[in-house]
């Protein structure tokens, strides 16, 4: 309908469009101010995505803008429809349609008039073209610039008429350089020595004793950490832990060594791939194992597998491109030029991982790769040795019985036999050589089996045995068999049925529905499903695992006379049904993998019998052990399957060894379980590894993995250069393409990542998406010319923070006068230095520092500190899976820095929460900082909190002489980095007071303040004294001051 | 409200306390002040083009079954059943729908009937369960869809999707969205809480997530806040030991003094507005314990609600907090009420959940009735999918259980703008397929949005350039349940 409309406009109209703008407007700039209006309002019907394109038109390209004639008119506004459209007074025929829910503001619709009275200059996407380094611009006050960052800023704001801020106070500047690069306050001698340094490089010489500081790689983690979407747990349905925090250790090391940050990338992206990847890199790989992985009962495998990959295709295009890729999965991206088959071509990168759909339920998934220290290699090596002493122990008394046995002779159970099946790649009944089964559909192979030939049901195979095994109820019958189960629990193995199972007659061999033991059924039914009998074993057989299976009947029309052996025993049934009412005649064919009459059987079987009389116990006996043995000792030793010399071994052992032969084994056993408890205990991480062949990948309609579409192969979005032709279509290659400097957005994203970081704000405020529907850049001048030093200086991510911190920008007080506050809210343009609240973990470490509670060892496995009862209990699954009840930890790990917290996405740690951690289901490029009543709480309730107030009091009682005021002003010292005005001193000083009268007047109350938390008290003092310091520390750790950088 | 008036107010009625507090409960005259003094300025953020019409509900007690309580045995009344017991499912009915990896490799779908008794109920002679005696009572208050249905067939995307509108993670939930457009209507209290029960059956499945009531990509404080029921009802709400309120005051006025200094030497409002944050941090401290303390309520009240409702932490009692919550104004109450997935043992279980559940679902639309509040309160009554007619495990003549169903399931809705006392939707005889009105997940949310006077379509927040909304791209607003 809109389509037409705008066709058939009639150009009367153009007289009503008359523009409201009172002065010409100044040159426009399409890319910054006429292409957001259209991707925002237009692009839905008029975007990249054909499938809902309406009237064919689209202004997503210049070649869809200017497609169709008099749409838009360079230089005529008043002939161009797109203008008539969007200005047309009636409102059934403008432009968006009222049903869309967008409008264009008179403003936009006079910049639309203005952009194309100008010409209608078209321009790709700023984002979409590489960044040039731009010319140094002139500035005035070119004393005030202190490197190329400064001139771009200063530049823009000269323009704006505005004055930077003079340089924070040195206290408030060391504050605040020393969290953004180690992530916690400076210490009093730190601050002392900085102070007393008057040398004109005295911050340089800070910036470098900060970024040579081990705790540097761990703050540059911090941020890493959220794009990752690390966590400890796995995050879908039962949430139980996994064991990532080795890659974590690598990634805290990387930023350590100063690693470029292209080989950063490819290492994450790619490391296994490298040629001979070292275990780090190895290790590096794990980036894009982070994602969510699920194992809830009943899943379908498929889909999660299809998540996975799509999770990657988000966290990558993510944290490297800045682009949405996600947008793309159900249809073509609606605002960028992605199509859909871009995002499934990128997701094939990541499709061909030697992983499960479902797995994660005893930690790791795989692929992993065990990490053994030194000590533990060194254990396994003993214990692999001792295990193979015993193995020559047995192997030899194993030898000496098979020489005896060689020329026993084989007597066949063959009394009876009506039908036998050998599968000796041949699908004839060896009695009768005539009749050859056959295979209806599905793909059917003949496959070494547990003693001979066997039949492979692999894929849905469906064979037909004629009339074999037509038997009566009410005559005895047997059915013998090796069966390896290798499909869903539950399937039919064999059915014999004169029309369908739910119609009768005939019967069936099952297995029963089951996790790993399957249990067998029998059925015979009369007519319909309700007559019949029905038994089933108690005991089964495993899956993925050989057993011989004889089904021997009596003939009587009862389930009890149906006799289930497995592997020749005898094994209990249970009665499922027992209701025969008239003897029926069994009639009809044998199938095997019929689809219409049940789940298909998967799986092998071998030496399939049929018997018109019931076979005994010693016979089973002879078909399932004593003729198969000696058929395999026939065999010579080299020529056996793995299989087979695995079953000698445990046949010997327990049914023939003597008993010192047999302690031998027992001993073995000992070993080994100990050797597989050995390697749970060996830490672990999980790695990308490629499946020898890769999968295929499919466009998925809508997104859902059941949809295939075509089929695609590994490449990149097209709006993006191209790989290298004769390049392997690999991971490798993938990586090593987002470093090449002639990808757009990489290098972009990567120095607003670290803006961010300092300023709160990226360059480009949406550092998730640099496309047509993000923020236009604050100043792209200073984004290219940050994103050109980058690649010009070798990647140097280290050398990119020094280049931050040292500029004159990032120096300034941040202070702000009302007037800049409403002109400049957010800080874009840089006229004054950063203040925002700390990140949460930052909160946190800050009052474990300034306490002295902290323990700040780096890396490792997570820890658990103090977190209120019944979190995680009351809303986990239980049962032995791990992460389902909370075990705090004690002593020191109490106090670790919180990035180390153990990281539950399913209940995510209640106090960093609070101020704002992600979750981390999902690749996250920024943090919102909330200001909320639940944050109050915390800071003065949280133990945590409580227990640093208490040890800060200890420290000012211990580190700052005996006066109060003294104490006092040291608290807040070390809290803020600065003294207190005597205002503020005088507001702690009458609070200390008021307290220390009231604690003195409740010596009780004193001990329970003092009481909170686990760590001992350090100084000894009236507790009504330390309580009132103790208080006046909370105070202190509750100022908006301490919580925030300034 | 302006944070430096707020925190005047706050110091006057601070004078009012010291001299009021020896007299009267602090909290009590503090909860009576907020709602009749500040009744003007109730309305606490929320977007200024919302509502985007009348609203007739102006909040959501969101009663959430989690496991999937089964449509067949409570419901959806099918006495066709009782005939073809232990029969296989038709194919015809089944037409090759997915089934979970817990009975795909059934060999038979035996059908399963209803091991208990439906009666008709009410004026309107609504068909429901021997199990629900007590819902029965109200069902001329409630509007019961049997056909809502939904796309993900285990739990955790069911849940997902149902309480944010996408299967998988990463969306704010519905109660998020609620308040990001309305805001709050209250000072002292969360815009959204939420209270978890147990299960009352032996099998006590499934987890639940806080990223069913996290706030996505909207600004975290717009996340659900719990209130628990051992420890401190909101986490760290009460004063460490040896903290007493006058203490926690001195050091709070010691607070908010020298964030003031601060404030006039950065100019940053952010300080502001951690002061009007701590200012409500303290509300709270006394607001919610006045709200959890039971200790006023007549005995008539645990009588509507049942025993439990003296038990902290059950959900009779969780009902009984969600009406006194809704007095407060709250916007969005959130329960969860673990225990409902029958896979077997249904029979025992299912009666269990019932027993623990079905006189406070009851007793809270009753109550919310006679106190008049539910006109402007929308009750929800719903697990994420239903139950399948086949049998998982074995199937007895007393004993059976049942798999996931995500083709039809049974949600009840009271008050806020829903017809009271009907029944929407037809199922096959099987409770298989949707044979008319089918009412998928994003249409119970478009519609539960409709009755707090929000257009689904623009409730948006942009996000990765894209302009999300609780229905994804999907849900249209079910008139047939609107009053």
């Amino acid at each position: 309908m809109p389509a037409r409309y705008f066709l058939s406009f009639s150009i009367s109209l153009i007289s009503c469009s008359v523009s409201l703008a009172a002065a010409p407007p100044a040159a426009i700039n399409f890319d910054r101010q006429i292409r957001p209006i259209l991707s925002d309002n237009c692009f839905t019907c008029h975007g990249p995505d054909e499938k809902h394109r309406m009237a064919g038109l689209h202004f997503d390209t210049k070649e869809g803008a200017f497609s169709k004639e008099g749409v838009i008119v360079g230089g005529d506004s008043a002939h161009s429809r797109m203008y008539l459209r969007v200005s047309n007074p009636n409102e059934a025929m403008r432009m968006p349609p009222a049903y869309s829910g967008h409008k264009l503001t008179p403003a936009q619709i006079d910049l639309i008039k203005a952009w194309i009275d100008q010409g209608a200059k078209w321009e790709t996407h700023w984002a979409f073209l590489p960044p040039v380094p731009p010319e140094l611009p002139e500035v005035t006050a070119k004393n005030w610039a202190r490197n190329p960052i400064d001139r771009f800023v200063l530049a823009k704001l000269e323009k704006e008429n505005l004055q930077p801020q003079p340089e924070a106070a040195k206290a408030v500047l060391l504050r605040r350089v020393t969290f953004d690069l180690t992530g916690l306050p400076p210490t009093p001698s730190e601050l002392k020595a900085f102070l007393n340094d008057q040398s004109p490089n005295a911050y340089q010489k800070v910036v470098d004793r900060l970024l040579a500081s081990p705790h540097y790689g761990e703050r540059m983690a911090m941020q890493w950490l959220d794009f990752a979407r690390y966590a400890d747990t796995h995050g879908y349905h039962i949430d139980s832990a996994r064991e990532m925090w080795p890659w974590r250790d690598w990634l805290i090391g990387a930023f350590n060594q100063n690693m470029p940050y292209d080989e950063f990338t490819i290492e994450q992206i790619a490391g296994d791939l490298l040629p001979d990847a070292t275990q780090s890199q190895k290790i590096a790989s794990g980036f894009n194992r982070n994602h969510m992985i699920n194992f809830e009962g009943g899943a379908i495998p498929e889909e999660y597998q299809n998540e996975y990959i799509i999770d990657r295709i988000e966290a990558t295009s993510t944290t490297w491109l800045g682009i949405t890729l996600g947008c793309a999965r159900c249809h073509d991206h609606k605002y960028d030029p992605l199509r859909q088959k871009d995002f499934y071509s990128f997701g094939a990168f990541f499709n061909s991982i030697d992983e499960k759909g479902l797995d994660g339920y005893k930690g790791n998934a795989v692929p992993f790769l065990q990490l053994p220290t030194d000590a533990q290699a060194h254990m396994k090596q003993q214990l692999l040795e001792a295990i193979k002493d015993k193995d020559k122990e047995i192997d030899a008394a194993e030898a000496q019985w098979e020489q005896q046995q060689r020329n026993v002779p084989v007597l066949d159970v063959s009394s009876g036999l009506v039908a036998d099946y050998a599968f000796d790649d041949s699908l004839a009944n060896r009695l009768q050589p005539d009749t050859v089964a056959k295979v209806v559909s599905g793909k059917f192979s003949f496959t070494q089996g547990r003693v001979h030939r066997a039949a492979d049901f692999a894929e849905e195979a469906n064979v037909n045995f004629g009339n074999t095994g037509e038997f009566d109820s009410a005559k005895p019958f047997s059915i013998a068999f090796w069966l390896k189960p290798e499909g869903p629990s539950g399937m039919a193995i064999l059915q014999h049925y004169e029309q369908s199972p739910k119609s009768g007659p005939g019967y069936e061999v099952a297995l029963d529905y089951c996790k790993e033991n399957c249990n067998i059924i029998v059925r015979i039914r009369a007519n319909g499903t309700d007559t019949g009998i029905e038994t089933r074993s108690v005991q089964g057989v495993e899956l993925d695992d050989w057993s011989h299976i004889t089904v021997a009947y009596d003939g009587s029309g009862k389930a009890n006379g149906i006799q289930i052996f497995i592997n020749g025993h005898d094994v209990k049934t249970s009665t499922v049904l027992d209701r025969m009412t008239t003897p029926v005649s069994l009639k009809g064919d044998l199938q095997i993998g019929n689809k219409d009459w049940g789940t298909p059987l998967k799986g092998k079987l071998e030496d399939l019998r049929f018997y018109n009389r019931r076979l005994y116990a010693s016979e089973a006996n002879q078909l399932a052990v004593v003729n198969p043995i000696a058929s395999v000792l026939q065999i010579p030793t080299g020529k056996r399957s793995e299989d087979q010399t695995k079953w000698l071994r445990a046949y010997f052992l327990k049914d023939v060894a003597n008993p010192a032969e047999k302690q031998v084994g027992i001993d073995r056993a000992t070993l080994n379980r100990g050797k597989e408890q050995f390697d749970r205990e060996i830490d672990s991480t999980m790695v990308m590894k490629e499946l020898p062949k890769p999968r295929d990948t499919f466009v998925l309609l809508r997104g859902d993995y059941r949809n295939h579409g075509d089929k695609v192969e590994p490449n990149t979005p097209g709006i993006l250069p191209p790989l290298p032709k004769d390049a392997p279509r690999n991971r490798l290659t993938l990586a090593k393409w987002l470093v090449d400097p002639a990808n757009p957005l990489v290098a972009r994203v990567v120095v607003n990542h670290f803006w961010q970081m300092y300023f709160g704000i990226g360059l480009v405020k949406t550092s998730e998406d640099f496309g047509s529907q993000g923020d236009p850049p604050a100043n792209q001048d200073l984004l290219d010319w940050l994103a050109t030093e980058f690649v010009r200086t070798k990647w140097d991510v280290r050398g990119l923070q020094r280049l931050i911190v040292t500029s004159a920008v990032y120096r300034q007080a941040s202070t702000v006068s009302p007037e800049l506050l409403e002109r400049d809210p957010e800080n874009r343009l840089l006229a004054r230095g950063p203040r925002f609240r700390l990140p949460a973990e930052m909160v946190r470490d800050n009052a474990l520092a300034v306490s002295g509670l902290m323990n700040d060892k780096i890396g490792g496995a997570s820890v658990r500190p103090y977190q209120p009862k019944g979190l995680w209990e009351e809303m986990a699954f239980g049962g032995d899976f791990s992460a389902q009840t909370y075990e705090q930890s004690h002593g020191s790990d109490l106090y670790r820095r919180s990035m180390y917290t153990f990281w539950k996405r399913t209940v995510p740690y209640p106090s960093l929460n609070t101020f704002d951690a992600p979750d981390r289901e999902k690749c996250t490029a920024r943090r919102g900082t909330t200001n909320t009543p639940l944050q109050a709480l915390v800071l003065m309730n949280d133990p945590t909190f409580v227990e640093a107030a208490r040890a800060l009091a200890e420290r000012e009682i211990k580190e700052a002489g005996s006066d109060e005021p003294g104490r006092i002003r040291y608290g807040f010292m070390l809290a803020t980095a600065r003294e207190p005005s005597a205002n503020e001193l005088g507001i702690l000083q009458g609070l200390y007071q008021k307290e220390l009268s009231h604690y003195t007047k409740d010596p009780a109350a004193a001990q329970k303040l003092l009481s909170v938390g686990e760590s001992k008290g350090t100084v000894k003092c009236d507790p009504a004294e330390l309580a009132a310091y103790t208080l006046v520390s909370s105070t202190i750790l509750n100022m908006d001051e301490t919580i925030t950088k300034n | 409200m302006n944070p430096v008036r707020e925190r005047e107010l706050s110091l006057t009625r601070r004078q009012l306390f010291g001299n009021a507090s020896k007299g009267i409960g602090v909290a009590a005259l503090a909860s009576l002040l907020n709602r009749k003094l500040f009744a003007d300025e109730s309305a606490v953020g929320g977007l200024a083009d919302l509502p985007h019409f009348a609203p007739k509900a102006k909040r959501v007690i969101y009663l959430h079954q989690s496991g999937a309580p089964s449509q067949i045995e409570l419901f959806d009344y099918k006495p066709k059943l009782a005939g073809i017991a232990g029969t296989e499912l038709p194919d015809s009915v089944r037409q090759g729908q997915r089934i979970t990896g817990m009975t795909s490799g059934q060999n038979s779908l035996p059908i399963a009937p209803s091991i208990f008794k439906f009666n008709r109920a009410g004026a309107s002679g609504t068909w429901i369960s021997e199990l629900l005696p007590h819902t029965a009572k109200i069902v001329d208050d409630i509007a019961i869809i049997k056909t809502v249905n939904t796309d993900a067939i285990n739990h955790d995307p069911a849940i997902t999707f149902i309480q944010t509108g996408f299967m998988q993670p990463g969306r704010p939930s519905m109660g998020s969205w609620v308040t990001y457009g309305l805001g709050s209507e209250n000072q002292n209290l969360p815009a959204f809480v939420v209270l978890l029960s147990q299960a009352n059956a032996l099998n006590r499945d499934q987890p639940l997530f806080t990223r069913l009531w996290s706030s996505g990509f909207l600004p975290s404080k717009y996340q659900g806040v719990r209130f628990r029921a051992s420890g401190d009802p909101v986490l760290f709400l009460a004063n460490p030991g040896g903290i007493d309120a006058e203490t926690r005051r001195s050091m709070l006025d010691a607070v908010a003094e020298l964030n003031q200094v601060t404030e006039k030497s950065y100019g940053d409002p952010e300080i502001a507005t951690r002061i009007s944050q701590y200012e409500m941090a303290y509300r709270m401290q006394s607001s919610v314990p006045e709200l959890t303390d039971l200790s006023k309520e007549p005995d008539s009240t645990f009588e509507l609600y049942g025993p439990d409702s003296r038990k902290a932490g059950t959900y009779a009692a969780n009902c009984l907090m969600a009406r006194r919550l809704a007095e407060r104004g709250v916007r969005f109450i959130q329960l969860y009420h673990r225990g409902w997935d029958q896979h077997n043992d249904l029979p025992r279980d299912l009666a269990l959940q019932c027993g623990g559940t079905d006189q406070a679902s009851a007793a809270l639309v009753t109550d919310l009735k006679q106190r008049g509040l539910l006109d402007d309160t929308l009750v929800v009554w719903g697990g994420e999918f239903g139950r399948t007619v086949y049998c998982q495990g074995h199937l007895t003549k007393d004993n059976y259980g049942r798999d996931h169903h995500p083709r039809c399931f049974a949600m009840w809705f009271a008050g806020g703008g829903f017809k009271p006392g009907i029944t929407i939707g037809e199922t096959d005889d099987f409770s298989y397929n949707v044979t008319a009105d089918p009412v998928p997940i994003h249409d119970v949310q478009a519609t539960v949005l409709h009755c707090l006077g929000i257009d689904h379509t623009r409730l948006t927040y942009k996000f990765q350039g894209r302009h999300f909304r609780l229905t994804d791209v999907a849900g249209v607003v079910n008139q047939k349940v609107l009053a």
